[in-house]
């Protein structure tokens, strides 16, 4: 709980800021990585539609939190690394191989890096996986995981909720829901979802706009006496 | 143990000077202030490429240091740099990567691309952990299409179709995010760059005096200095000149500094000139 | 760890005044800008005040301060008048700003004041104040955001220092009213051109002894009638009047 959330003090005045939801959850097929898309530099929001979902590899992506430069250097490292060991090796690098790289750099550089990461995605030897590296540079393999400042909002929700054994459909709702949950408590996360289903057969992005967010309890007087449920809203299928 | 440490010269940076420096400031003595351009920068993509925008006041505390400085720096023919920060750091910065891109363009035989300057300048900035204090607004068009970034001083970039930076970006910020839509014209993305750089220069007193602007498109960069100028400086009621002998002195010298030279011919022959 | 609470009121809100005596008259002035950081909070926050008929005060500082200090100020004169039937004389006005400023001594007034107007001998006269209440009868003060700009130019021009007279000649000991209202609105858009606080609007008040004869006024007046206002109350007293131009906005 400590590790998991980002602590501010840690970054140097005026740097930017991933304050952050992010999550990631494993399914009978892939994986759903999610976050939500502001960063802040102290009350100013410097990107309201920040893709928090980097690429690191054909089946493997990271959701990053902590301090964008940080989680950006070294997602750029990892990028570079497993395009060598593709080459080298001539064939894809699995999660693990990624996630021991993130992993390592995090690790030896704790003292100079605040990045929250986790890295998940799809590859032959084990499926869909999703590996959590929180600050000190641990890695822990879960079959949901969550981060960034808004986790700590939700870790009651996604313990109650999740089952294992779901599609795709409901894994999706699942993380929708979690990040909207953590995107209305938590003031550093906000804006928009966005979303991908990395399985064998590629990468699907998803996005939710802001105003199509899953509405839950927010007082009468705020959403009208019907009661709007959650599985209402639309999604944008991007490209 | 301190005997070793005295001849020991490790690799990297030296911080010895930092503990000197603290001890300085502890006692009064703060470092010299940098130049900062207490600025206005923004970019704003429209249908055929890239506007850039800045303002032109550069600062050193709260008194105006330049009144017409140049903050869209070169760094391609097609790729342009507004900067903000410490106006040594963002100069530098800029001119050390166009070096490299114009040497990068010149092995690899192609024009070079927006995210090559991108990437070499957070890899820089990261290097030095916000110690080099340039914010940069990055914009250009090469063989993939218009690209327009920002890049804080810590080195995390961000890709967006409209973008500002420094004292007077959420002034400019307000004018985008009220007015921007995707595909203008080229004339209105002036319009638009123009009223988010003034915005910054009326309503944020790190800001002031003109406008400067670039346009890069695939075909053109048209670097267009003095787009518009708000702030002509206003005529004085008196002329302040000083009769000839007004500053009083407390000596008077007078050197003759042309030298007299006298020759004086060895021999009275003609000079040797054939060696024989 | 351990935990500090610090009390901080005062900001200080830029700006600058200056005031500069002539022999039968005395201009104050100060701009309109009211700044904190880098924002603008207002661009027509005036900073200079009629007292009396004979007597204006400028201000400069923390804002909040010193309009409170002029309202006190104010209302210390007003009681003058019922007790005594009159206008309290300048020097006396001085005098009661030194002690009001100095009776908040431990928590002052973060004000820098400068006092201008008629003396009961006719004479111009301009009186400037520290924080605290130390103060002086000048020719030419300067205070505030730029008054590390101005107060040299005002040295040179007003008191010409490092200016030798031309060989048989000698300074003027009092300048004649065009060429303080040129010097004034000289330095004010001087500073606004390299003082960021410095700026968007200026108001010069301008305070003629009774006996004076106003017919150099009365030219300017003439070709500047929208910009310029008469404050006085009294008749066949000191007149006042006030002049407001533009200053650049960035």
């Amino acid at each position: 709980m400590e590790a998991l959330s980002v602590d501010i003090g840690r970054l140097k005045s005026g740097e930017v800021n991933l304050g952050t939801s992010i999550m990631a959850v494993q399914f009978k097929d892939g994986v759903i990585i999610g976050a939500d898309s502001r960063t802040t530099t102290g009350a100013y929001i410097a990107n309201r539609v920040t893709d928090k979902l980097t690429y690191v590899h054909d089946r493997i992506y990271c959701c990053r939190s902590g301090s964008a430069a940080d989680t950006q250097a070294v997602a750029d490292i990892v990028h570079y690394y497993l395009q060598m060991y593709k080459q080298h090796m001539g064939r894809e690098p699995s999660v693990h191989t990624a996630a021991s790289l993130f992993q390592n750099i995090c690790y030896q550089n704790k003292d100079a890096l605040s990045a929250g990461i986790i890295v998940a995605g799809w590859d032959k030897e084990d499926g869909p996986s999703v590996y959590n590296i929180p600050l000190g540079g641990g890695i822990f393999r879960q079959p949901w995981a969550i981060g960034g400042s808004g986790s700590t909002y939700v870790y009651g929700y996604c313990d109650a909720t999740y089952q294992e054994g779901w599609g795709k459909d409901e894994t999706i709702e699942f993380v929708k829901n979690t990040l909207s949950l953590a995107m209305a408590r938590d003031g550093s996360s906000g804006g928009v979802i966005r979303m991908c289903v990395i399985t064998e057969g590629g990468v699907e992005r998803l996005f939710v706009p802001g105003d199509r967010l899953p509405k839950f309890w927010q007082g009468q007087e705020v959403i009208g006496k019907t009661f709007k449920a959650a599985a209402d809203t639309e999604m944008i299928v991007e490209g | 143990m301190a005997a070793a440490a005295t001849v020991y010269n490790p690799v990297g940076f030296d911080f010895s000077n930092q503990i000197r420096n603290n001890f300085l400031a502890d006692r009064g003595i703060p470092l010299p202030k940098a130049t900062s351009t207490g600025t206005t920068i923004v970019g704003c993509l429209f249908k055929d490429g890239i506007v850039l925008g800045a303002d032109t006041r550069a600062t050193e505390g709260e008194i105006v240091a330049d009144k017409n400085c140049e903050k869209i720096h070169y760094i391609t023919e097609s790729i342009r740099c507004c900067g903000a920060g410490t106006a040594a750091d963002t100069e530098f910065t800029t001119a050390m990567i166009s070096s490299n891109m114009e040497l990068h363009a010149l092995s690899t035989g192609r024009k070079p691309r927006v995210v090559t300057a991108m990437t070499m300048l957070k890899q820089y900035l990261f290097r030095y952990q916000g110690h080099v204090g340039a914010a940069l607004v990055l914009g250009g068009v090469d063989a993939t299409g218009p690209h327009l970034f920002t890049i804080h001083p810590h080195g995390s970039t961000d890709k967006l179709p409209y973008v500002t930076m420094g004292s007077g970006s959420l002034a400019a910020m307000a004018v985008f995010e009220a007015q921007w839509k995707p595909s203008m014209t080229r004339e209105e993305a002036l319009d638009l760059v123009n009223a988010a750089i003034s915005a910054g220069i009326f309503n944020d007193l790190g800001s002031g005096s003109n406008v400067d602007a670039c346009v890069i498109t695939a075909t053109k960069t048209d670097m267009l200095r003095n787009f518009v100028k708000p702030n002509e400086r206003v005529t004085k009621e008196r002329t302040y000149g000083f009769r000839r002998g007004t500053t009083a002195f407390t000596k008077e010298e007078i050197r003759n500094l042309v030298v007299h030279e006298e020759i004086i011919g060895v021999r009275d022959d003609a000079m040797d000139v054939d060696g024989s | 760890m351990p935990q500090t609470r610090s009390f901080d009121p005062y900001t200080e809100n830029g700006g600058t005044i200056l005031a500069i005596a002539g022999q039968d008259f005395s201009v104050i002035a100060g701009d309109t800008r009211q700044s904190e950081g880098y924002s603008i909070q207002t661009r027509y926050a005036p900073k200079v005040f009629r007292l009396t008929d004979r007597a204006v005060l400028a201000v400069n500082g923390f804002a909040a301060d010193g309009n409170m200090f002029v309202k006190k100020v104010k209302q210390r004169l007003e009681w003058y008048r019922h007790a005594h039937a009159k206008d309290m004389p300048l020097r006396a006005i001085a005098r009661l700003i030194q002690t009001m400023l100095y009776a908040k001594r431990f928590f002052p007034y973060y004000v820098y004041n400068i006092l201008g107007g008629i003396e009961e001998d006719g004479t111009g006269a301009v009186y400037s104040f520290d924080p605290v209440g130390s103060y002086e009868r000048e020719a030419c003060r300067a205070a505030g955001a730029a008054q590390s700009l101005v107060q040299p130019f005002l040295d040179n021009q007003i008191y010409f220092k490092n200016q030798v007279p031309a060989p048989g000649t000698t300074h003027p000991a009092y300048l004649s009213l065009p060429d303080v209202l040129s010097i004034v609105i000289d330095s004010f858009t001087s500073a606004t051109e390299r003082h960021i606080e410095v700026g968007d609007g200026l108001e010069i008040y301008i305070v003629f002894a009774k006996t004076r004869d106003l017919q150099d006024f009365e030219t300017i007046r003439a070709k500047n009638v929208h910009l310029i206002q008469e404050l006085t109350v009294a008749e066949d007293g000191e007149r006042i009047f006030v002049l407001r131009r533009d200053l650049k906005k960035d």
